[in-house]
Order: C-alpha cells, then structure tokens, then sequence
C-alpha cells in the first residue's frame, strides 16, 4: 500500500490498487467511534451515451438510468431489501447519485464487519425484474415532484440550462417522469455491467481501522471480477458560449432566489486544485461575508445573507455557482458584474489575499473533522484525479499574480448568466 | 464504555461552564446558550436579539470588521442561532475555530481568543447613548420580517410548523420562534436595548467549551470582563413537564398552496405519566417511522409506492411525534388510511422482538457516536441541562437495552391522533 502523509493536519492517507482495477483508500482515525464506508462508480446522471467496452456501437439510454439503478440495487434475489438488512444490524445505509458518480455507504459504530457482509454483496449482486423496475417508477416519480416544489433547485437547474446547450450537466439528475417511464431491466443490467466494473470504481473507508487488515477483509469479498477495458464516454461537443443570459420562472416564494453562473472550461489536471483555489479566494473577496460588494447589498436592504459560493467541474465542464436570496437579484447582477471590472482593471487587494487565503486554508482543515466529510471528500475527488490533501499543499503555492490572472481568464461578462425565481 | 471528559460547574449563579476536553476534532467549537420562558410578548425581541448583535461590538464596531477578524483567525466561523426547545426560547452562539497544533504557527492562542470574542460578542455589544445603533436595528427588523415571510419557501418545513402551531393553539409551544412581523413595528433600538439588558440578566445562561483544552478554561471564563460584569440570577425558564393526553377530539386542517405534492403531517399525542417512559417512546417511534425498517416507510413508500418520504419524530420535550409524508394529493385518502393502520397495529403489538432489537441497536449505535461530532454533543449535553432525569452516556444506553416488546405496546396504547395536517395544491 501507498502510504501519503500530510504533516498539517497530521493525517494518513493508504492507498492501493487492486488487480481487479478497484481502487481502495484508506484514512485511519484513532479512538473515533464512528465508521464510515463509501463505494463509488465513476457512473452518474452525464453518462448515457457511451460505447460499452469490446462493442463498437453507441449505445444511449433513457436520462436518470444512473439513478434508478442506485435505487434498485438494495433489491436482492432472496426477496429481501439489503437497505433493511443493513438498517436491522444497527447501521446507517444510503446512496446517492450526482452528475459523475454514484456511491453507496454506511456509517455505525458496532456491526463494521457483518454490514460489510451484506453491503459487499449487494453492490456486486443486482437483481432486477419487469414488475420490482416497474414499482420504483412510482416512487421516483414522488422524488421527482418533490424535487419541482423546491424552489432552490428549480432557480440551480435553470442556470445550468442556460449556460449549457449541450452538455447533459443541464438535465435534472433523477431524469423526468418521461424519461424513466422508458427504462426496464435490459437497460439497467446493460449499465450496471459496463459501469460497476472494479476498474471504474473506488471505495474509501475511514475509522479506527488497522489498514492492512481492512484490506484483507475488503478483498476476501469481493468477486472476482476482471477489469474491463475503457468506457469511452460520449459528450457532444459544447460550445463555449452561453445559451442565453437570462432566465425566470415564478414559484411561490416569499422573496427572490437566485443563481448566478460563470461558464468557463476546464483546466489542465496540473491546474485543477491551484485553479479552484483561486477561484474560491476571488469569490470570498469579491462577494464573501467581509468583501466591499456584500456590505453596499447589505446596506440597500438588497441581500441579507451572504451568497453561497462553489466552483463545480470535471472533465467536460467547469462553472462557477454564486447562490442566495435577494429583494432585486437583476440589481445585485450588475453590481457584481461592475465589481468584477474593477478588480479586473486594479487588480485584487494584497491584504485581502492574504487573509481570505488563511480563511480558506482553515476551511479545509475543518473537512477533516469528521469521517462522513473526509470519506465523501476523498471519493469525488478521486473521480475529478485529484488527492484531496493537495488543496491543503497546493494554497501555500499560490500567490497574488495568478489569483489577478485567473480573474481575467475565468470572470468574464458575457459568460455570466442569472436565473431568477420570484412570485 | 464511552468516556468522555466533560465537567460543570456554576461560575455564578445560573451562569454555568461546561468543558468537553476531547482530541477528535481539528477544531474548538465554544457555544454561549441564553435561556428563556417562551412568551408572545418577548418571542419576536428575542429573534431579533441574535441578529442586531452580530451586527457590532463596543470594540469591533460593524460586521464587516467582525467578519475580517475571523477571517483572520484562518475563517474561524460564527454563528447565531434560535431554537424552541420545550416552553423555552434559546439563543444560541457559536465560534469554531481552528486548533493551534493544525495551524502552520502554533502560537496562535486560538481558544482563548475565540472564548473572548464570543463573550464580547454576546455581552458587549455597540451601542450609542444607552442604546443599540438604530441603523442596525431597523435592518434587522426587515431582515427578521423577510425571514418571518420565508417561512412558506420550504414547504415540507412549512406544514410540520403549521400542524404545531394548530396543536398549540394559545400555548407558548404554538409560536413561532422567528415571531410575528406584526410586533415588529413596536420594537426601536430603545425598548430593544432595555429589553436585552434585562435579558442577559435573567436567563440561564450556559457556556459550553469543547477542544483541546490545554488553558485552563475556568481561570479564562472567571477573569473575564464580561462574565464578571453579569450578576447572579435565579433563572426564569421552563423545566419540560410530562404532559397527558391534550384533545378527545381528531383535528383536521387542510390548506392550499401552489405545491406540486401534497405534504401530510400527522401530529400524535403521547399520554405518558412518568419521564422514565420517553426511553420507551424512543423505541416506538423508530418503529413506527424512524428508520428504513421503519412501517411508514415499508408500507406507504416500499409496498404501496405512494412517497418518496414517509417518516416520523418524536420530540421529546413535548411528548409529541409528528408523522410526515409527501404524497400525490389525489392519494391522501389512501395514505391516510394506510398510516392509521400502522397506529393501530403498533397497539395491537403486531411487530417482532427483532423489529424492537434492531430500534434499540440503531439508537444504542446514535448514542455511542454523539462524541464524535463536536455540536451533537453539546446539543446533548444542553439537552440533559434541561432535563429532569439526568444520564450519562452510558446510562442512557443501558437505559435504551432494557425496552421490550411490552414496553413498546404500553406506549403505543397510549398514542392517540391529535391532527391531521395536509398541504394541497390550489
């Protein structure tokens, strides 16, 4: 096993690749009660056109199959459901679907091992039929509307609408009722075998765990399953350009949500954590709790919270997301938009870098503190090819001259759109 | 067996330190708990308490100066909060911050600088001639009245508020805890200062310390300003009282809004004569509808595939559980009925011993991991504060072991509906 340390935080992280391609992570915590297992597929809500190793046909299937199968997969032969299984022993399952991964988990305190019996098992056994596929499709069209009545993701989904023409990252992740009235169990078996291969997917465990033996306990259960060759992936291509910049939808909402978006592109994988990095500094001064703009909104009675702030990509796409509640989200647009030119043309304060860079330092060093965060932390960006501790290495790198050249490259106005939800 | 070094004792009287010495985190969480009876009179002040002190203290005098401090403090974070916890309204303030031994220098004093400025924050705020800034005030009033307005923007959350307030009619319960946007027009910075001095000298307060406590903590809090400023007081707040069965009648409400799903709440009462009983309650409640194996979630969501959410709470304070699904309006008959029968088949004891060891095994399993989350075990440690029957950890687990079948039976005979909730569209 590869064993990376980070002396800051004073954590270890092992790491090793199986023959079978499954890629397993280890960070042990002494005398935390508390484990926590994450299983994850490099498969999400983006991937439905794609060419299945050894075939030469594109193969497309319905929008949200990834999610559907997350929820099918707890549905074994013997009539039994693995997430009551799991839930009888005392711990607590779930999965969850996001744009390029799906993952499946548990964290408990007793009972590590015969959970892990059971979550093993079902992971790598699916089980699907006409009638157990046809019964979920009620259900997920009850998560679906429960979705459309939350006004935070409508105002979330709208923005991506209309910064991507193309790339799927624009549909809703659970697809629609239409869309999943199309899948049945052919589909799901087809993707299940192509994407829940071990050498597309990574586990990461953290607890009070000896690592090797952890490890061995991990091999003794799995299959064992040949890696298959590459998936190829396919995107059709995505212009750089916006669809439009402006968009509305009226829900019953007591005051204004918006979102901002930025659309940039992604950076090469040397760029990636010290680009993010940068971007999540310009951010907080631009917009964060102590930066010049939040006061003057606060102050006209604009916005009374500070905006949510994130940078999301992977490898075909790379936004910005600025988020919150405001009595005028049109006003608070050109504001931002005449402070971006600003420190576009000043350049960024030399104060304010050093102080939102040791504030963002310490938000990474918060990650660490429990094991849901570091384990979820550590597997998605295992899928973006990034080792979570190079943010914590990588901040002290970068400096004032290449936090102003990012600002040119990444805040530009006629990528930036607004979508708004009001009454 | 968990062991965990927390510590209390009195500074003053019903001022109280509690210090929670633990190595699991990178960081010290310190949260100052102002208690008070929940009132009309005083519930719309008290929300709006938190906000007008974030805005400045007597030394760093705006929030944009606040704000650069923490952020120098490598982004320590603050937060106000408010909760309703039994018949008390408590505000709640937070500082995180990093530990020293993470920091690239290790002689950052970050404890005692985030215990002092919490304290300053809290106790000491701006002021102009006696009284609170009047900017400031008249902001977070409109603050305040927009967050009252928000109220309908998530609406699962809307409808739990609104089964409560129809069950707590013209009870301190039934309040709201942001308050009312009609008592705002009386509040100035005046009356508003008048009423927070009163405040910090009549409530309980409760100041919890949890890290890597290498400083000695008492020595800190004892020669502080601001802590020495305080008198003693005899606290006014509420000890939650074990309370029977409040209606002989089912209450129905139904009202619209424009929603996609239709969001069912069912409130229970629960007629328990003896605070030893709630442990049982526990176990019944994750039976009912607290888990996956839960029968709410087995039979409206696996079997009939009527929700996506199909679940249950109990609320310990008031000795109610809350039933909440989110359901195709057309089915609400069906879901209902569905639900009602899933109440009586808890009274007939048409569940398994192994149904009742497993809800025991995943709250054994919740209790055994409160240590391992820095604001889950000072939400607990609060929690026993109020509390007439004190446990420990370990206590509280054994506790948990003891509940049979029977036990659970007992409880569920005396569940009984008190209303029926439901959120349609228009």
């Amino acid at each position: 096993m590869q064993i990376i340390e980070n002396s800051k935080i004073k954590e270890k992280l092992y790491i090793e690749k199986l023959e079978n391609g499954l890629t397993v992570m280890i960070i042990p915590k002494r005398g935390i009660q508390k484990k926590y297992i994450i299983w994850g597929t490099n498969y999400g809500s983006n991937d439905s056109t794609f060419i299945v190793p050894g075939e030469t046909e594109v193969t497309e299937v319905p929008k949200g199959v990834a999610h559907f199968l997350e929820h099918k997969m707890f549905e074994q032969e013997n009539g039994r459901n693995s997430l009551d299984v799991l839930t009888a022993l005392g711990v607590n399952a779930n999965a969850y679907t996001t744009n390029n991964h799906t993952a499946y988990l548990y964290e408990c305190t007793d009972n590590f091992y015969e959970a892990l019996d059971e979550f093993m098992d079902y992971v790598q056994h699916p089980y699907f039929t006409d009638e157990n596929v046809e019964k979920e499709k009620g259900i997920i069209g009850q998560e679906i509307m429960m979705y459309d009545d939350y006004p935070d993701w409508k105002v979330y989904l709208n923005a991506l609408e209309n910064m991507y023409h193309k790339n799927p990252i624009r549909l809703d992740i659970t697809g629609t009722v239409e869309t999943i009235s199309k899948i049945d169990k052919d589909i799901l078996y087809k993707c299940y075998n192509t994407f829940y291969n071990p050498s597309n997917m990574a586990m990461v465990i953290c607890g009070d765990f000896e690592p090797e033996k952890i490890l061995e306990e991990i091999k003794k259960r799995l299959i064992n399953n040949k890696s298959n060759g590459e998936i190829k992936r396919i995107y059709e291509d995505e212009p750089v350009d916006i669809v439009k910049e402006k968009v509305e939808q009226k829900m019953e909402v007591s005051k204004p949500l918006y979102t901002i978006g930025i659309k940039d592109i992604p950076a090469e994988d040397k760029e990636k954590v010290k680009k993010h990095i940068s971007i999540e500094i310009l951010l907080n001064i631009l917009i964060g709790s102590s930066s010049e703009l939040y006061k003057q909104l606060y102050d006209i009675g604009n916005s009374y919270s500070v905006p949510s702030i994130e940078y999301e990509f992977d490898k075909s796409y790379a936004f910005i997301l600025i988020n919150g509640q405001s009595n005028n989200p049109e006003e608070l647009f050109e504001m931002l938009k005449k402070q971006i030119d600003k420190f576009v043309s000043e350049g960024i304060n030399e104060s304010d870098f050093n102080r939102t860079k040791k504030m963002i330092y310490g938000e990474y060093v918060k990650e660490y503190n429990d094991v849901t965060s570091i384990s979820r932390m550590f597997l998605s960006d295992y899928f973006k090819g990034i080792n979570s501790f190079d943010y914590l290495e990588e901040i002290s790198t970068i400096n004032i001259q290449y936090v102003n050249q990012v600002l040119k490259n990444v805040f530009k106005k006629d990528k930036m759109v607004l979508s708004v939800v009001r009454n | 067996m968990i062991f965990v070094k927390y510590n209390q004792l009195d500074i003053k009287d019903g001022i109280k330190l509690h210090t929670i010495d633990t190595e699991k985190f990178k960081t010290n969480l310190i949260a100052v708990m102002l208690t008070t009876k929940l009132q009309k009179e005083n519930v719309t002040k008290n929300a709006l308490i938190p906000a007008v002190l974030r805005r400045g203290t007597s030394i760093l005098n705006t929030q944009e100066e606040i704000n650069k401090k923490l952020e120098e403090m490598y982004g320590a974070s603050l937060d106000c909060g408010l909760d309703k916890t039994g018949d008390n309204q408590v505000l709640k303030f937070y500082i995180e911050s990093v530990n020293d031994g993470f920091l690239p220098n290790d002689n950052e004093n970050m404890l005692k600088q985030s215990i002092e400025d919490i304290l300053q924050l809290v106790f000491n705020p701006y002021t102009e001639s006696n009284k609170f800034k009047k900017e400031y005030v008249e902001q977070e009033k409109e603050n305040l009245k927009q967050i009252i307005e928000g109220k309908i923007d998530n609406k699962a959350r809307y409808a739990l508020d609104r089964c409560i307030e129809e069950m707590y009619k013209n009870e301190p319960y039934g309040l709201y805890k942001y308050g009312y946007v009609d008592d705002l027009k009386n509040i100035n910075e005046e009356n508003l200062y008048e009423y927070y001095i009163n405040l910090i000298n009549n409530c309980k307060v409760d100041i919890f310390v949890s890290g890597i406590l290498d400083d000695n903590i008492e020595d800190i809090i004892r020669n502080n300003e601001n802590i020495n400023k305080l008198k003693e007081r005899k606290p006014e707040y509420v000890m939650p009282n074990i309370s029977g069965k409040k209606t002989d009648k089912e209450n129905s409400v139904q009202e619209q809004m424009d929603v996609n799903q239709g969001k069912l709440v069912i409130g229970l009462d629960l007629d328990l004569d003896n605070e030893d009983l709630k442990y049982d309650a526990m176990i019944y409640n994750s039976i009912l509808g607290g888990s996956a194996n839960s029968k709410l979630f087995q039979n409206v969501r696996e079997k009939a595939s009527l929700a996506y959410t199909a679940s249950s709470s109990y609320y310990r304070f008031k000795n109610n559980i809350f039933i909440n699904c989110g359901i195709e309006i057309a089915n609400y008959d069906k879901a209902l009925e569905i639900i009602k029968q899933q109440i009586e088949e808890m009274k007939s004891g048409n569940f398994t011993d192994e149904e009742v060891e497993n809800a025991k095994q995943g709250i054994v399993a919740s209790i055994k991991s409160i240590d391992d989350e820095q604001d889950t075990e000072i939400t607990y440690f609060f929690g026993q504060e109020l509390s007439k029957n004190k446990l420990d950890l370990n206590a509280y687990m054994e506790r948990i072991n003891k509940v049979n079948k029977q036990n659970v039976i007992d409880i569920a005979n005396r569940v009984s509906i008190n209303t029926i909730y439901f959120l349609k569209n228009i």
